[in-house]
């Protein structure tokens, strides 16, 4: 009897998982479904290239069902609830599916009630819709004051706010209207980013490009009809576009469970990616509680980790691995440059790269390698 | 201070990134006046950090020690 391995969530982390394990194991002995509400995939990344104009839907986004090798199986529906005493999860239609394993991979989702008048008053670009709505004004101010930074304090890809700043930057500068735009970056701490050696590189790069780094400025609520930003250490900022990270939690299925902590992070083994107390069932991605930043790069090593581990528990054979904590995220600092953000568990003190034309040409290319390479698990 | 015991406890022992003052800041939002926000955290940085954040925003750094490479801050919520 081939063992069933139950995927919840079809987006990087459970495409690469589902991939490795049909091309490391024959049908007889293992038979993968994935299962996620919609049957778009999205380059997440992308995203910020849809709001810089760089890029358009058909370069980010592919219909979810051709990426999977043969033997997966898609099935498109919402995942309502997740048993794990009783192996059963339970599909919006009532449907119930049993596993020998279960991977939850159901990443991460937006929450921008959290922060008062986020919603009606702050953009981003953390989907498709608000990237075009960003770009939109992005390509349309002329003059004024732009603020842009962290304003939900836990959200994927920790540079992106960094990126938004830079290439937004560049664009002003392009369209002929920076000497016309104010640029503040806020930051809840005394400096821009955390990282210590990388944020000495960010500093200097947004001295140089004239953005002011407003620190100890946590966003606690949003103004719309004043365009007043305000933060919980009792100061205010004027606006005319606002550009700000939006406050995530844990998937809604997750929540609804009971499986994940009071934000809906699922707590697993740092190293083997199990949910604390089972053995048959796994987080990857997003969706778990692990410090690690929140990045498909971490998705994708999860994915790696627990394909080979999965292998080895289905045939018996060969030793199992562990997740190290490896990370790494390009930061495009505008005009043809990228620093990068590495770090591990056992190396946390990223090293702050000079913004190079290399790291901005890996960029790139990993734009294009991303459909054919890295989701059909080839590396 | 050992008398003194935390409302809220934030264990970001291994939190490289965002780092455990972003942890902190977390807690913060939902603190009301009162509270005492217990901060667990390895990250050699916090030290300087959780000083320069308690002096910023005026609220009460009770104790900062560490023991065993935990850094343990228990901080009064005095100004929400
Ligand atoms: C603007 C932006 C820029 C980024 N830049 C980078 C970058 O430069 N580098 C990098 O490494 N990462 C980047 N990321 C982060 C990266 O995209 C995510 O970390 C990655 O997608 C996480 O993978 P995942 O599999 O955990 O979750 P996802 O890829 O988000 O997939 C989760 C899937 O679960 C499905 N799902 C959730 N709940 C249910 C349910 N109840 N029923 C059915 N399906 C469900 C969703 O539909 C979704 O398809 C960026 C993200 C954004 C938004």
């Amino acid at each position: 009897m081939p063992k069933k391995v139950l995927i919840l969530g079809g987006g990087d982390g459970g495409t690469i998982l589902a991939n490795r394990l049909v091309k490391k194991l024959p049908a007889g002995q293992v038979e993968v479904e994935v299962v996620d509400r919609s049957d778009i995939h999205w380059y997440q990344p992308g995203f910020l290239f849809i709001a810089t104009g760089e890029a358009d839907k058909e370069d980010i986004s592919r219909r979810r069902p051709k990426l999977f090798r043969k033997g997966v199986k898609f099935t498109k529906a919402e995942v309502k609830k997740i048993d794990l005493d009783d192996r059963s999860v339970e599909l919006a239609d009532g449907t119930k599916k049993g596993y020998d394993y279960l991977v939850v991979a159901t990443g991460s989702a937006l929450n921008p009630d959290e922060i008062p008048g986020f919603e009606q008053g702050a953009d981003h670009f953390w989907n498709y819709e608000a990237a075009m709505r960003l770009r939109e004004k992005l390509f349309s101010i002329k003059e004024g004051k732009v603020v842009v930074g962290i304003g939900g304090l836990l959200y994927k890809c920790p540079v992106a706010p960094l990126e938004i700043a830079f290439l937004a930057e560049e664009l002003f500068r392009k369209r002929g209207v920076r000497d016309k735009i104010e640029m503040k970056y806020v930051s809840p701490i005394d400096r821009a980013y955390a990282p210590h050696l990388l944020n000495r590189v960010i500093e200097e790069e947004m001295k140089k490009r004239g953005i002011e780094v407003v620190t100890f400025f946590s966003i606690d609520s949003v103004d719309p009809e004043k365009k007043v930003v305000n933060s919980l250490e009792g100061d205010s900022l004027e606006y005319d576009l606002l550009i700000l990270t939006p406050p995530q939690q844990g998937a809604k299925v997750v929540r609804d469970s009971g499986i994940g902590d009071d934000e809906g992070w699922i707590p697993v083994d740092k190293y083997f990616l199990n949910i604390q107390g089972y053995d048959d069932a796994f987080a990857i991605g997003d969706a778990t509680a692990l410090p690690t930043p929140k990045t498909g790069v971490i998705a994708h090593f999860q994915a790696a980790t627990l394909a080979h581990n999965l292998a080895v528990e289905i045939t018996g054979k060969g030793t199992k691995e562990i997740f190290d904590g490896q990370s790494f995220c390009v930061i495009e600092t505008g005009m043809s440059k990228a620093s990068a953000q590495v770090s591990n568990y056992f190396y946390d003190v990223p090293p702050g790269l000079i913004p190079n034309w290399l790291l901005h040409a890996m960029k790139l290319a990993m734009n294009k390698m991303y459909w054919r390479c890295i989701l059909s698990g080839m590396i | 201070m050992s008398d003194v015991q935390p409302t809220i406890t934030v264990d970001a022992r291994g939190v490289a990134c965002p780092g455990p003052l972003t942890s902190l800041i977390k807690a913060y939002r939902k603190a009301k006046n009162g509270d005492i926000i217990e901060v667990l955290a390895t990250d050699a940085g916090f030290k300087a950090d959780v000083e320069a954040w308690v002096k910023r925003t005026g609220n009460e750094l009770l104790s900062l020690t560490e023991e065993n490479g935990v850094i343990k801050a228990l901080i009064k919520v005095t100004a929400r």
